[in-house]
């Protein structure tokens, strides 16, 4: 029989060594966090970091953020506003632990968010400069605005049939819906819902599926509203992701976007036209038709303000050659005293024919006096009257 | 034939008739047949404007109607 000792005498020897070595010893590294489980009551978040090379895992070792540190996972996603999740590329601090039991592992004490974010946004730069590169007819950069096939797209006069791109029963689908029914101008619109999960890994999957099935519909639609609510946790991910972005931008319907964050414009905001929450983006469907409605009236009033002055000017007219006729009208012309002279059953205008000893007939307003001419003599000068 | 004139051939007509009694052109003999020709005119252009404003006047009623619905 070999000499043996017991396994517990060689598991608090590689203990003895491992404390020898790392006791009381931090280190930062970088690392991949991946099988991320987080138990917010317990206040744990069980986790392997990871390193990759060429696609390959290179490393991996369980590690865990015990409750006293559990903070900082609380504290990463309120600034990256994004959820700790699989796959996040991390530096953090940490220290090695044996465990006679549960073996060797890495207490997180501490992540560097900026250097998260300082990632981020470097994919984010790469995103949008691939998008420009990739694109070059259909999204262009001019003076720091993203110019787009989909939002240099003409609206529609009005806007009535919508296309609303949200979660089930979120507040972006609540927010945007109340703020549509409760318009002060009582305007309606046809909206229809497609509804997805609109967060998480695998969203910008999910909402460019949403797009294509609107691109299908029977319904035209006149604009699409990409909608969420803005919880604690806004996770812009989706939004960020290439293909989504560039599908966006080739639409060939307007997009708004109300997804509701502040410390960024996401990728497809940049690409469609963004609104911040679902609220702005009903209000502004609201004020286009209202724009366009004022338009419309002032047109109207203009109009009819013509017509009716061509109607006056018309009547005025009317009204005028009407007095002149009735103050030419014979009855007129003897209730006003004047006398017309009948000669051979003819109205005398010159009174050439008319010789002395003539016959004549005055017809005044009520009477006709008969006379003979005893006299004719010339004005001595021209009587106005 | 006369009620078939245009509110313009009518008026046309009309203001002829008024210019030439202006111009004191109409020989008094002709004056009661062309008092009683513009007072027909003045007629037909009174009934064809009312007509037309009463119109307009409905078709902007209508328009501000269906506003208020």
């Amino acid at each position: 029989m070999p000499d043996y000792i017991k396994l517990s005498e060689l598991v608090e020897n590689i203990q003895e060594a491992i404390q020898n070595r790392f006791e009381g010893e931090v280190f930062w590294v970088s690392a991949r966090a991946m099988n991320v489980k987080k138990y917010e009551i317990n206040r744990r978040c069980y986790l392997t970091l990871e390193e990759y090379e060429n696609g390959n895992k290179t490393v991996e070792i369980k590690s865990v953020f015990w409750s006293n540190y559990y903070g900082e996972i609380e504290k990463f996603e309120k600034q990256i506003k994004q959820p700790f999740s699989n796959g996040t590329e991390i530096i953090c601090k940490v220290k090695v632990r044996f465990h006679k039991v549960y073996g060797l592992n890495i207490d997180v004490m501490q992540i560097d968010v900026a250097h998260t974010l300082g990632v981020l946004e470097l994919e984010r730069q790469r995103t949008l400069e691939r998008l420009l590169k990739e694109n070059p007819t259909t999204i262009q950069l001019f003076d720091g605005f993203y110019q787009t096939h989909n939002n240099r797209l003409a609206l529609p006069l009005i806007i009535e049939n919508i296309a609303l791109i949200t979660a089930p029963n979120s507040d972006g689908q609540r927010d945007f819906q109340q703020e549509i029914k409760r318009n002060k101008h009582q305007y309606n619109f046809e909206i229809t819902e497609f509804l997805t999960t609109i967060q998480g890994d695998n969203a910008h999957v999910l909402i460019l599926e949403q797009l294509k099935l609107i691109e299908k519909s029977k319904i035209n639609f006149d604009a699409v509203a990409i909608v969420r609510g803005g919880g604690s946790l806004t996770d812009f991910k989706p939004f960020d992701d290439y293909e989504l972005a560039k599908y966006v931008a080739n639409f060939h319907i307007p997009i708004f976007t109300g997804i509701g964050h502040d410390r960024n414009q996401s990728i497809v905001d940049l690409m469609a036209r963004e609104q911040k929450t679902p609220t702005k983006v009903a209000s502004l469907f609201v004020d286009h038709n209202f724009e366009f409605e004022n338009n419309l009236i002032e047109l109207k009033t203009n109009f009819f303000d013509i017509i009716r002055e061509k109607l006056l000017y018309a009547r005025d007219n009317l009204n005028n050659a009407n007095r002149i006729i009735k103050m030419a009208s014979p009855q007129k012309i003897l209730n006003r005293g004047f006398a017309i002279i009948i000669y051979k059953d003819k109205i005398i205008t010159d009174p050439k024919d008319i010789k002395e000893a003539s016959e004549l007939q005055t017809l005044l307003k009520n009477e006709t006096i008969h006379s003979i001419v005893t006299k004719k003599s010339r004005n001595e000068k021209r009587i106005d009257i | 034939m006369k009620n078939e004139l245009t509110y313009s051939a009518a008026y046309s007509k009309l203001q002829v008739l008024v210019e030439e009694l202006e111009d004191g052109e109409i020989p008094l003999d002709k004056l009661s047949e062309k008092v009683k020709l513009a007072n027909e005119l003045i007629l037909i252009c009174e009934t064809k404007l009312r007509k037309i404003e009463t119109e307009i006047k409905e078709l902007s009623e209508i328009r501000k109607q269906t506003k208020k619905k």
